[in-house]
């Protein structure tokens, strides 16, 4: 296992004193859409999984454990890193689930849901949620949750959906970008990645004076 | 890179314009001993562990851990425990959470051994981190440290606010850490008494600056507790006052050992606890501007990286 | 083996730690051979720092009273009866100038020393008889 991969497990575990709460989020998001599958995964990933996604950095102010990461032998970049891989983690969890429960509830409603639904909503939801996290996290590596706050958390949502939504987007308009949607997604993490690591205010620089082995 | 050293410091300033900022601290401890981190709150032993530790920036200077410079590669980590006067868990784990955690960064972790100091030390596997007490939760730290086989210990202000029972225990813990002469304990308090019996080396530290560093015998003789009549000790003989206290009674300082000869009249001069040489010391005002000139000395350095037998 | 320290002795740890391994030594109760716990163990038990034993057994050491072998600790050496005369000498001489200094204070004479040196002897002698 990866150090990247033994952080993101660290982050599960961070959050996992608190796990019934999340689980009960999502069970109200399951409630909420469950008379429209279609939405069930989108809807998910916008109330549930953008919530648990920075929940580490909650945790991780009010508990210190950035001593923590500084003391064990984990280098900073697998931190962020780290991080990141929860996040795309708890999507992909999200998505799996609330795929599945989609079609579920679809079958109990006998309402039609095949592929040319589920993997636009799929492909839509990567993109909401992996620029919703690409702007998040540099703001809460930089700032530290207490200060980003619920704020700073859920205004890039609102922004996203909000932009989406002006965009009047259906599913069939963009099947045809389906592809760069996805490429986006993950281009905005990676690019989100590297500006974390520069503006990370704990990583420790050292004066000219000193000389670097 | 000097292998038999546990970690050295030269010449490191940090933190510039900060209130709690190191100028040119110096000093370094054999591979095998404890060394006593000494100095009032606010004298920068805090900051001098986080740079030590590289959470915090130096600004000029070297920094040499287990054998490497700094920056020391991550996996140097396996060999150094850490223990601070707080948890830095999350407060709602388990103790047999806590364990899971982070046995997976661990190379060389111990389950058994961290269950047995567990029982040792009276902690309730099931207890969360956030139940346990001051002194327990300082314990658990050190469980932990022990259990990855760290070779150095740090501590930070271990014992304050302990009870002078879990004191005790606590410096039962290091005596049992150092058996092996590979282990060595930096162990930083204002508690001087932790140190009076179990110090090898001190390095007292005040506003910043390191004022001596040495063993332990060679800082108690270093210094002498003068005491005298409310007009034997005046500024006039020439000899340096150290944190002079005057009362209608009496006035009584610490001076150092080569200039206590320089005394006249009827002063008792005796060799000082280290408890006096803490107060004293840091009952002077912090000099923090480069020029100053009351303070003509350098930091003194009776310090020199020799093996004792 | 014991050793007891104490705080208010006025004498230094590590001569505290000496001399009573050194009497010990002398008096046959640690005999030779005897294996002494390492500098470390010693200083754990007693709560002492480690330098503080190493100085005690390098001093022993150094007089002849034990040896040490690094990697294996410490063990009592045969009592070289001329080190042991040496250290008994030095031990009747530290008691005696003892003496001189009390009896000075008390303004006893060479004669009044002598007296009371007698004294002890045949108080010995007698029981030794008994």
């Amino acid at each position: 296992m990866t150090t990247v991969a033994r952080m993101a497990v660290l982050d599960l575990r961070t959050v996992w004193p608190y796990r019934y709460y999340s689980l009960a989020v999502f069970g109200l998001g399951v409630l909420v859409f469950a008379s429209r599958p279609m939405w069930m995964v989108p809807g998910l990933v916008l109330l549930f999984t953008s919530q648990i996604a920075p929940y580490p950095f909650n945790v991780a102010d009010k508990a210190g454990l950035e001593t923590l990461y500084a003391v064990l032998p984990l280098s900073r970049r697998s931190v962020l890193y780290g991080h990141y891989a929860w996040a795309t983690a708890c999507f992909l969890v999200t998505a799996t689930a609330g795929t599945a429960l989609a079609l579920a509830f679809a079958r109990v409603q006998a309402v039609p849901l095949g592929d040319r639904t589920l993997v636009p909503m799929l492909t839509l939801s990567w993109a909401l949620f992996a620029v919703n996290i690409a702007i998040q996290f540099p703001l809460l590596v930089r700032f530290g949750y207490t200060r980003v706050s619920v704020l700073g958390t859920t205004l890039p949502l609102a922004a996203v959906v909000g932009t989406v939504y002006k965009l009047q987007l259906n599913m069939v308009s963009i099947q045809n970008w389906l592809p760069l949607l996805g490429a986006a997604g993950v281009a905005a993490i990676v690019v989100s990645a590297a500006v974390a690591t520069t503006v990370d205010r704990r990583r420790v620089r050292y004066g000219r004076s000193v000389s670097s082995t | 890179m000097s292998s038999d050293l546990a970690f050295a410091l030269r010449g490191v300033s940090a933190g510039a314009g900060n209130t709690f900022a190191l100028r040119d601290v110096t000093f370094a401890l054999p591979t095998g001993y404890v060394m006593g981190l000494i100095g009032a709150n606010g004298a920068g032993k805090t900051t001098t562990i986080r740079c030590l530790l590289g959470m915090y920036p130096i600004d000029a200077g070297e920094i040499e851990l287990l054998g490497h410079r700094a920056p020391e590669p991550v996996a140097l980590r396996q060999d150094v425990g850490v223990v601070l006067d707080h948890t830095y868990l999350v407060g709602d784990w388990r103790l047999v959470e806590v364990e899971r955690t982070l046995r997976p960064f661990y190379n060389r972790w111990d389950g058994a051994r961290y269950r047995q100091l567990l029982d040792e030390f009276g902690l309730d596997p099931r207890a969360k981190v956030k139940d346990l007490s001051r002194g327990m939760a300082m314990k658990l730290m050190i469980a932990v440290a022990l259990s990855h086989q760290a070779r150095l210990l740090i501590l930070d202000e271990p014992t304050s606010g302990l009870d002078p029972v879990s004191r005790d225990e606590l410096i039962g813990i290091v005596g049992d850490f150092l058996l092996d002469e590979g282990h060595s304990v930096l162990f930083s308090t204002h508690i001087t008494s932790d140190l009076d019996r179990i110090g090898d080396y001190l390095t007292i530290l005040h506003g910043g600056r390191v004022v001596r560093t040495g063993t332990k015998d060679e800082i108690l003789e270093a210094y002498r507790v003068v005491r005298g009549g409310p007009d034997d000790l005046d500024d006039r003989v020439g000899v340096e006052l150290i944190g002079v206290r005057r009362t209608q009674t009496g006035a009584q300082a610490l001076v150092r050992t080569e200039e206590a000869d320089l005394l006249s009249g009827d002063v008792l001069v005796e060799p000082p606890t280290l408890e006096e040489i803490a107060v004293h010391i840091g009952a002077r005002v912090p000099h923090r501007d480069p020029d100053h000139r009351a303070d003509r000395r350098q930091p003194d350095s009776s310090m020199s990286a020799r093996r004792v037998a | 083996m014991r050793v007891v320290l104490s705080n208010s002795a006025g004498l230094p740890l590590y001569q505290q730690v000496k001399e009573q391994l050194g009497t010990a030594i002398l008096s046959g109760e640690l005999g030779e051979g005897t294996v002494l716990p390492s500098v470390r163990a010693l200083a754990r038990d007693l709560r002492i720092s480690v330098i503080t034993t190493t100085r005690a057994y390098a001093e022993l050491a150094a007089e002849g009273f034990i040896a040490t072998v690094p990697g294996k600790g410490a063990f009592v050496l045969p009592l070289d009866s001329a080190l042991v005369r040496e250290q008994l000498l030095r031990e009747v001489e530290g008691g005696l100038q003892a003496a001189l200094d009390a009896a000075r204070r008390a303004g006893l004479h060479r004669e009044d020393l002598i007296q009371i040196l007698d004294g002890l002897i045949q108080a010995e002698q007698y029981d030794a008889i008994q």
